[in-house]
């Protein structure tokens, strides 16, 4: 058995393996997760909207050792993520972080959240730094969700 | 001494998202592409355990099994002899998990131990056993290969 604690040890392995598969393997893997995902979020997030969002990443912060503040505004919710435990475990890892490990989360999230109604401005900051933010809000066709990688150096990275 | 030694809250719906990843992998790339994914988890995520197992040292195989299989509550024993290692396990707390989240456990989800162990022994004195006893038991044995075993006698 991986220890539920090691998970994303596996995980980064298998974004690796995947990726190594050439193509679109690791980006319809994505999908499938996000799939996945619906199971435990879409109707919350469908009838309960920013509010059931709020009480969906305050539970994951505690029960993943997240450092993360969740802050609900009138029409956006805001997800800063100081100290990001699934990246910081692949990191502190003797097989090295996959260097594209962050989009995993974007690429399930962003999909949930869009058939929920709403959109997502998601920043990884750099994929070799724990850290990131996320602003969500209501579908906007002024507004489409987007991904940034805000203070990366092209370059850097690891694996 | 673990490389690894997690504290804290446990979040065990990781056990659904590794049913997941196993089903998904063994589905669209075989047991080959599990094999690769979990050679590469053995032996490079866990080197210290690799490296330990090729030195003839199974201590911190035995030392993680018992961490993890107390932190995350399975019922278990785990015998050590001067030949082998044996961890008889009677509750399997990633099996109860996924029964927990209504969930059932991919044809490969086992594999996680079975293949993890057989990379574990590869290029080792040791080789692994993996006896599925049913769902959510097993009897896993690290053994001195027969090789070795016949140098001793």
């Amino acid at each position: 058995m991986i220890p539920s604690d090691q998970f994303v040890r596996f995980y980064n392995e298998v974004f690796k393996f995947l990726d190594a598969q050439g193509g679109d393997a690791l980006e319809e893997y994505y999908r499938v997760v996000s799939g996945q995902q619906e199971s435990h979020c879409l109707e919350l997030f469908k009838t309960q909207g920013l509010a059931g969002m709020k009480a969906y990443w305050d539970r994951i912060a505690v029960e993943e050792n997240c450092d993360m503040i969740c802050t609900l505004v009138e029409d956006r919710l805001e997800i800063t993520m100081r100290r990001c435990p699934s990246l910081s475990k692949a990191m502190d890892n003797d097989a090295g972080a996959f260097s594209r490990y962050c989009d995993h989360c974007p690429g399930w999230v962003i999909p949930v959240l869009e058939k929920a109604g709403y959109q997502c401005e998601y920043d990884m900051v750099d994929r070799s730094v724990p850290q990131c933010r996320m602003t969500i809000y209501p579908a906007d066709q002024k507004r489409p969700s987007r991904v940034l990688l805000s203070d990366e150096t092209p370059g850097k990275g690891s694996v | 001494m673990l490389r690894y030694r997690e504290t804290g809250e446990l979040h065990k719906d990781f056990h659904g998202s590794m049913n997941a990843a196993v089903e998904y992998v063994g589905r669209r790339h075989g047991r080959e592409g599990l094999r690769a994914v979990f050679k590469a988890t053995a032996q490079r995520v866990y080197r210290s355990i690799y490296e330990g197992l090729k030195r003839g040292d199974w201590s911190e195989w035995v030392e993680h099994g018992r961490y993890f299989m107390d932190r995350e509550g399975a019922e278990y024993a785990l015998a050590v002899t001067d030949d082998a290692v044996v961890m008889t396990v009677r509750t399997c707390p990633a099996v109860a998990h996924l029964r927990r989240l209504g969930l059932t456990p991919s044809e490969f989800f086992c594999d996680q131990t079975v293949l993890l162990n057989e990379a574990w022994c590869e290029g080792t004195p040791f080789e692994a056993v993996t006896e599925i006893t049913g769902e959510g038991s097993c009897v896993q044995t690290i053994r001195r290969s027969s090789k070795v075993r016949e140098l001793r006698s």
